[in-house]
């Protein structure tokens, strides 16, 4: 145990991977310097550092809004000022494993959307892709460009108790935090001076100029300075930061619905000199809300007609529509599949073990491990839904029972997976939290790039298991060593 | 620009000069108020900017207190400091990737010092003064900044003719509602207090004492807060403004809206320069004020409907 007032309480969590301490709790290489720095500061000065973030993240507006009887509260997405760290090797392993699963993953969209052969040859059952409501007829037979579905991918990725990582879920739709990603490293250059070349941490700042080439190379016209636009739901959006934040990195306009206008099947967007074709739209709405004449008829953060237009291949909309039918959690049991059917590789990253609960037997085996068992719901995220079942009561799991046999289809269940934990800053001392890895995969033209680095959301609440912000969940900035 | 940048950022300029004309009045109005200034009420600050709500007006009476925390920290009134500042920063916050960072920071400490706990103990109890300095100050902040960070370019066009509107309308507002009272009682004409406290609240009295040798009268305060092109709230040099940065919307592709509403300001601009103290009261101070207010209200409305795409 490193011999620092502020490391006194920290105790390891039994069968838990700790990501700052091997288990003869000596620290790990690539933490040596991290730690060797806060040995050093005071718990005043690290409080004063605390209080600098709260700070920062204040005045800059990196606040989501909570409205509440009528009037909006500020309220800061929780930051924690130690980063985590991921070796050299670690890293190279996790961005091989993505780029793998990302490539039979958009193979896959282009294959159930055009000939379905791997339905045919009895990979993947015909009822999972039918049964699932992010399957969109609408897209069925349309060639996107490059066959390209899943322009960027948030792949959350977790650690057993042996530091194997894990594929949690795929996120293909319309993945969120990557402004996160972005701001808790310039928050981490103020709070930590000369730590990060000490250290020689990789630079995550490409991002965003990488994920400009890619949108400028999806215009479907041929001219030297397409239209991109963002779309974003607008301001009472929780992600809303991260809308302005992209759109001012990259230098494209930030649209809502209301500025979009579709006619002859081109989009336009409103200006004070007129209308404006617009070329390719990275559209941070859901599917079900785009275009209220193919989806959801009452939705008004959309634009009419926009589905026509894609269609016709006058517009490039990033993520591509309908790529629900890949990231669904039914689904996410056949990834593995996918990998050794469309690539003939073995797949590099693990799946954790999931149950279908449709299937009779799993399903009774799931009921009688139940408190061993995490349960979800197919197609929520956010951490909705979720039945932990070692954290709920015996009512809420016979209540939760019920609700399953109603729809078996829409649950599957996991073990409980323990999730590595890493050193937090919490009261004045280090504790450890539980954590989980969400790096982002730009795919274009070129091949997929991923920006060294991700967020890293850490369960705050002692012995929590989920991460996610809405469950009071925080980030960490993320350090991938070179 | 997308037309609902160019109306956010139009907004934006207008409640954040709203809110500066107010404090300014609160401040000079607290002061007077503990001047035992003969005559001395609250009710023309409170019609100039919440409206004329007769209950409203006798229920706050003049107690400052009562009147101040209305005027700053209620949420029912739609004019309050809290509010303003809170409508401002939605409305920056829309256009977030368009404006400097540093002008969004600025507005968004504006709003948090708004809400901080000590301004209500400030106009409860403490040194209003104080408090009103204190919003003052962020208010300067913001505009020095806008000044020093703002593109030269369309998004500034927007927000300077939304502060230039704003003020030519609350210069308007200010002489009509303070005149007003002077048909019931011709003493105040000859009150050098009254007209003193006027210019005051809008910043005027040293430029005044420097222009007119002869004292405080009361068409010399109408010349210098109507036709004093260099009096920066009069309403001739906020028209001025406005046409100014109005001419640097031209553009190719939209010759027609432009000519339309250029040609509504070229109007009111010739109205008022070709104007003078004489015959404005032969039209009638109110009457002409009036007729100036519906002229900025129609160059507003057309903003609205061939750049704002809000037709």
């Amino acid at each position: 145990m490193y011999k620092s007032q502020h490391f006194e309480k920290y105790n390891l969590i039994n069968g838990v991977w700790d990501e700052m301490y091997n288990e003869k709790s000596i620290v790990r290489d690539h933490y040596r310097k991290v730690i060797e720095y806060l040995a050093k500061e005071s718990p005043d000065d690290l409080n004063k550092k605390e209080e600098l973030a709260k700070r920062l993240f204040m005045t800059q507006g990196i606040t989501f809004t909570v409205y509440n009887s009528g009037e909006g509260i500020e309220k800061i997405f929780p930051f924690d000022i130690i980063p985590r760290v991921i070796t050299a090797a670690e890293w190279d392993f996790v961005e091989k494993g993505i780029k793998q699963r990302l490539t039979a993953l958009n193979l896959f969209l282009k294959d159930i959307y055009h000939n379905q052969f791997i339905v045919k040859d009895g990979i993947v059952p015909i009822d999972i892709v039918y049964s699932c409501p992010h399957f969109l007829r609408e897209m069925y037979q349309l060639n996107v460009p490059y066959d390209v579905y899943v322009h960027i991918a948030g792949i959350d990725l977790i650690r057993d108790h042996d530091g194997t990582f894990y594929v949690l879920e795929d996120n293909l739709r319309t993945p969120s935090g990557v402004s996160y990603m972005l701001e808790n490293r310039e928050i981490t250059k103020r709070l930590f001076p000369d730590l990060l070349p000490n250290c020689g941490v990789r630079s995550v700042t490409e991002y965003p100029s990488i994920l400009y080439k890619n949108l400028l190379s999806l215009s479907p016209r041929q001219i030297s300075n397409p239209t991109i636009v963002l779309l974003s739901p607008g301001i009472y959006n929780s992600a809303y930061f991260e809308h302005t934040t992209l759109a001012r990195l990259m230098g494209v306009e930030l649209v809502e619905g209301r500025d979009l206008v579709v006619n002859n099947h081109k989009v336009y967007m409103k200006t004070t000199t007129g209308l404006q074709q617009v070329d390719v739209i990275y559209r941070r709405v859901d599917d079900d809300f785009l275009d209220p004449l193919v989806f959801n008829p009452n939705s008004v953060l959309g634009v009419a007609g926009l589905m026509g237009a894609y269609r016709k291949g006058n517009v490039a909309i990033v993520n591509a529509i309908g790529n629900g039918v890949a990231d669904d959690k039914a689904t996410y049991i056949y990834v593995p599949d996918m990998i050794r059917y469309y690539l003939n590789e073995e797949p590099l990253l693990k799946n954790v073990p999931t149950h279908r609960l449709s299937n009779d037997d799993e399903r009774e085996f799931v009921f009688k491990n139940i408190n061993s068992m995490v349960v979800k719901k197919t197609n929520e995220s956010g951490g909705y839904g979720m039945l932990m079942g070692h954290a709920s009561t015996e009512e809420e799991i016979e209540q939760y029972k019920k609700e399953i046999l109603k729809d078996p289809r829409n649950f599957i269940a996991q073990p409980t997976i323990s999730l590595s934990a890493a050193p937090c800053y919490i009261g004045g001392v280090l504790q450890p939290r539980r954590i989980d890895l969400r790096p982002y995969a730009l795919c274009g033209p070129d091949g997929i790039e991923i920006v060294p680095g991700g967020l890293t959301r850490v369960a705050l609440t002692e012995g929590s298991l989920v991460v996610n912000s809405s469950q009071g969940g925080g980030s960490k900035d993320t350090w991938v060593l070179c | 620009m997308l037309s609902r940048v160019a109306a956010s950022f139009y907004w934006l300029s207008r409640y954040i000069e709203r809110s500066d004309g107010i404090l300014r009045m609160l401040k000079t109005n607290y002061a007077s108020s503990q001047d035992s200034v003969a005559g001395f009420t609250w009710e023309p600050v409170i019609r100039i900017f919440s409206g004329s709500d007769e209950d409203l007006i006798g229920q706050l009476g003049d107690d400052s207190r009562a009147v101040l925390k209305y005027m700053v920290i209620d949420k029912q009134n739609a004019n309050s400091i809290v509010n303003l500042i809170t409508l401002a920063r939605e409305n920056a916050r829309s256009v977030q990737e368009h404006i400097p960072k540093d002008l969004w920071q600025c507005l968004n400490e504006y709003y948090h010092t708004a809400k901080e706990p000590r301004i209500v103990a400030g106009l409860k109890k403490d040194d209003p003064i104080g408090v009103l300095d204190v919003l003052i100050k962020q208010v300067m902040l913001y505009y020095g900044t806008a000044e020093i960070t703002m593109e030269r370019g369309q998004a500034r066009s927007f927000m300077n003719i939304g502060k230039y509107l704003e003020r030519a309308i609350q210069s308007i507002d200010i002489l009509d509602v303070k005149f007003g009272p002077i048909n019931n009682n011709p003493d105040l004409l000859l009150d050098i207090t009254y007209w003193k406290h006027l210019l005051l609240s809008i910043g005027g009295y040293e430029l005044y004492q420097k222009t007119y040798r002869d004292g405080l009268e009361a068409h010399n305060v109408i010349e210098q807060v109507i036709l004093n092109n260099d009096f920066p709230r009069s309403v001739i040099y906020s028209v001025n403004n406005i046409q100014r940065y109005f001419d640097r919307l031209k553009n190719n592709s939209n010759v027609n809206d432009y000519r339309e509403i250029s040609f509504h300001i070229g109007k009111l601009q010739s109205n008022i320069k070709y104007s003078s103290v004489k015959s404005i009261s032969q039209m009638g101070l109110h009457e002409y004020l009036t007729s100036l207010r519906e002229d900025l209200y129609r160059i507003g409305n057309s903003l609205n409907e061939y750049y704002f795409a809000n037709s």
